[in-house]
């Protein structure tokens, strides 16, 4: 379903937040189409920084493998990255649906480190908005009653334990097998 | 013809030692066990973990995996040392599939600290296809 607890702004705010305590760096100079390694200088270990706060903000568990990974475990060796490190064209089509927007600059032949270059706050807020749209209809103790208070962690207003939302793996697998199911990539 | 894959980090230990203190299972999601253990007992574990984690980049680097977020990998890159001390470097999962990939053969990565840096460097090779 899609829950309307956390609203998209809601969500491009905490990335913003996110982004902004890991490199101080003003709120104000931070937009959504930022990239985070070629407009904010982010480094590696900031990267972590920005994504553990994100979680602990929403109370959600972001993806450890990421989609190519997903691709490859689940189509086979080669099936989106060729010998050379360059993207094949599936795994370009894959990407491109994923993320929802067009990726200028990543064709097939792309080189795979090219890609964290792509990745911006917008991009991950859509990120977090597809976990937190993983909200299940009911809490497991069986009440259909979430609320926030915050406008970013969602918890049962019955029980109080906070909503479990599906893993960001276990939503690119999902994801990965619909689309296959309908488009038949590979 | 040998193929040549470089790369090189450096890592800020306050940097590291203050995301560890405020990201509960960083440390435990980052580092395997034994490299844990072998930090942990050292007058100064976050100059060993910083030296670590610079290894692990340096090595991601060198296979051209760019991280996009908290990513399994860093854990699948273990530095190990031989009886003699020297560094050496373990691969798994993921970032032995990348490896094989490139059909890379051999492995070697070096590590340095001072003051408050930790440097690493990772250099990978394999008969060019
Ligand atoms: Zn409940």
């Amino acid at each position: 379903m899609t829950q309307d607890f956390v609203t998209g702004e809601k969500v491009v705010d905490a990335v913003k937040d996110a982004v902004a305590e890991t490199l101080s760096i003003e709120k104000d100079t931070i937009k959504p189409e930022s990239s985070l390694i070629n407009d904010l200088d982010a480094e590696s270990l900031d990267f972590l920084d920005i994504n553990y706060r994100i979680e602990q903000t929403f109370g959600i568990k972001m993806a450890r493998h990421f989609i190519l990974e997903h691709i490859e475990e689940m189509f086979g060796e080669g099936s989106a990255i060729d010998e050379d490190g360059k993207l094949t064209e599936k795994a370009v089509e894959l990407l491109k649906i994923r993320l929802g927007e067009e990726l200028p600059g990543i064709t097939a032949g792309t080189d795979m480190d090219d890609i964290p270059a792509h990745i911006t706050v917008q991009s991950i807020a859509n990120g977090v908005m597809d976990i937190l749209d993983t909200l299940p209809e009911k809490c497991s103790c069986g009440a259909s009653a979430w609320a926030s208070d915050d406008g970013a962690k969602v918890k049962c207003s019955s029980c109080g334990e906070p909503a479990a939302f599906t893993n960001g793996d276990d939503l690119s697998q999902e994801w990965l097998r619909k689309v296959q199911e309908e488009k038949k990539i590979f | 013809m040998i193929k040549i894959h470089q790369g090189v980090d450096m890592v800020n230990t306050s940097k590291l030692r203050d995301i560890c203190m405020r990201h509960e299972g960083f440390v435990s999601e980052i580092f395997t066990e034994r490299e844990r253990e072998y930090c942990m007992l050292k007058k100064n574990p976050y100059q060993h973990l910083a030296g670590r984690f610079a290894a692990k980049e340096a090595c991601l680097k060198a296979l051209g995996w760019g991280l996009q977020g908290i990513d399994s990998i860093m854990q699948e890159i273990e530095v190990l040392h031989s009886p003699s001390g020297k560094p050496e470097l373990q691969l798994k999962g993921w970032a032995r599939k990348l490896a094989t990939k490139f059909g890379i053969t051999g492995r070697t990565v070096s590590i340095s600290h001072s003051g408050d840096y930790a440097v690493s460097t990772v250099i990978l090779t394999g008969e060019k296809r």
